[in-house]
């Protein structure tokens, strides 16, 4: 047995795969470039707010304009450059304005549609006066074409668009509290661990979690939303499951690849493994939920978006004082997954014939090829 | 479809997803394995490949519709795993021996 040669399944995914690959990319496009500083407000707040590790007023004073002002602006201005370069970030910049004061909560939702949406309205304008414009007029066109459709995209930021988006978000809340006060939230897991494997896992993480929690963290100074998607306990899991059950071949791969994933936190390396032999998505799924639900049970969150999913970085965010319950849901979630994976692989036909062989041809005193 | 002869590949670009995770990683592996012959090698979200002819262009198996409708000039190699796939040995040797590559 050789390892699958990649060339010949290419065609598999496309079409309409590659479409919702693309939509997700786009979502996550605007905020994982922008990590960094959500990292930034994540270590400011664990260290300075009143419950952080060391509490300093004058410093905790960032943690509100930074969440309010900077981390949408730099939402909108991401998604407008997506669109239209550096011109669209500057008119996306300007138009999330609007929507962040017309509205009460952080307006990650607000600036991921308008920052987009005002970059593509300032490119039509563009392509229509696109040489049309008398020589030596183009930088006051240029100038004024942002600030005058900026100007205007923003007074409809702040009267509709914001408070739209603002009750849109408060819905999306209420029901994510009611998946967590009925214990549904586990559920999440069925769709989020397979979407992952399908390489859905940032647009998922970031466009919807990273989005929902870091407005919960704002209110109740934690989100277990943070801990779903990365939680790096079932990968582990997985792959300790190959380690010792994998096919042969694939299991010298797997000590590095349980590092990179546990510790670098890119989990992108253990889907080969899971699409490879796909039912192991079972196992994700179930650690998945077992680690959801041991948060839920636990009232465990994170303070700020991990990424990567790496258990540095959840170790980074957790609230002092919940570090064993943590552990615990990283444990439990990477144990279930094992569990569930061990037997997936122990009564998998394809391996049980491997070891059969195996076995036969040592019986036979043969040496075995590698 | 596109092909190149690993002789007059200058350039290698890993994709994945963000540009962030994966393909960063796999790149800092390669470049050293192909930087004695003079091939650059960068990492690049697959939304964003140059479409570029003589580029080619690695990504993981799932990505490789996306990677080809954003390049299609490119050749286009996936690979299944990160760690040790026999498409990153094929690049090599395609281009230590001066052989076709195609997507």
């Amino acid at each position: 047995m050789s390892l699958p040669d990649a060339q010949v399944n290419k065609n598999r995914s496309g079409g309409a795969g590659a479409a919702v690959q693309r939509l997700g990319r786009f979502l996550s496009g605007m905020i994982m470039p922008n990590i960094g500083a959500f990292i930034a407000w994540g270590l400011i707040t664990a260290f300075f707010i009143p419950t952080g590790w060391t509490p300093n007023e004058g410093f905790a004073e960032l943690v509100g304009p930074m969440i309010t002002y900077l981390l949408p602006l730099l939402i909108g201005y991401t998604g407008g450059k997506m669109i239209h370069d550096t011109r669209g970030g500057v008119i996306g910049a300007i138009v999330t304005m609007g929507v962040i004061v017309g509205s009460d909560v952080p307006m990650f939702l607000g600036a991921m549609i308008v920052g987009p949406a005002a970059a593509w309205l300032l490119k039509q304008f563009d392509k229509a006066i696109e040489g049309k414009v008398k020589a030596g007029f183009e930088m006051l066109i240029d100038n004024f074409s942002i600030g005058i459709l900026g100007m205007l995209l923003a007074m409809l930021g702040k009267l509709i668009i914001g408070p739209v988006v603002q009750q849109l978000v408060e819905w999306a809340g209420d029901g994510v509290q009611f998946l967590v006060d009925n214990s549904l939230l586990p559920l999440a897991s069925i769709i989020v661990e397979p979407a992952k494997v399908l390489f859905l896992n940032n647009a998922i993480n970031h466009g919807v979690f990273t989005t929902l929690g870091t407005v919960e963290a704002e209110e109740t100074g934690k989100s277990i939303l943070f801990m779903i998607e990365s939680n790096p306990g079932p990968g582990l899991g997985i792959l300790a499951a190959f380690l010792f059950f994998g096919p042969k071949m694939l299991r010298a791969s797997v000590p590095g690849a349980m590092i990179i994933h546990f510790f670098g936190g890119i989990h992108e390396i253990y889907f080969p493994y899971i699409l490879m032999k796909p039912k192991l998505i079972a196992a994700a799924i179930a650690g998945g939920m077992a680690g959801v639900l041991t948060g839920v049970i636990f009232n465990n969150g994170l303070v700020a978006p991990p990424s990567p999913g790496s258990i540095f970085a959840w170790a980074t965010f957790t609230p002092r004082g919940e570090y064993v319950t943590m552990f615990l849901q990283v444990f439990i979630a990477a144990a279930v997954a094992f569990v569930v994976g061990f037997f997936l692989l122990k009564f998998d036909k394809e391996l049980r014939q491997e070891a059969k062989e195996e076995a036969e041809a040592e019986a036979r005193g043969e040496h075995i090829a590698a | 479809m596109p092909s190149v002869n690993g002789s007059a590949v200058k350039k290698v670009i890993v994709a994945c997803d963000a540009g962030m995770g994966s393909s960063v990683m796999v790149a800092s592996t390669l470049k050293g394995k192909l930087k004695k012959y003079g091939v650059d090698v960068s990492h690049t979200p697959v939304n964003e490949l140059p479409g570029d002819e003589g580029v080619v262009v690695l990504c993981h198996q799932g990505l490789a519709a996306r990677a080809q409708q954003t390049a299609p000039n490119a050749v286009v190699v996936p690979f299944a795993i990160f760690m040790g796939d026999p498409a990153f040995t094929k690049v090599e040797k395609a281009i230590a021996n001066g052989e076709d590559l195609e997507s």
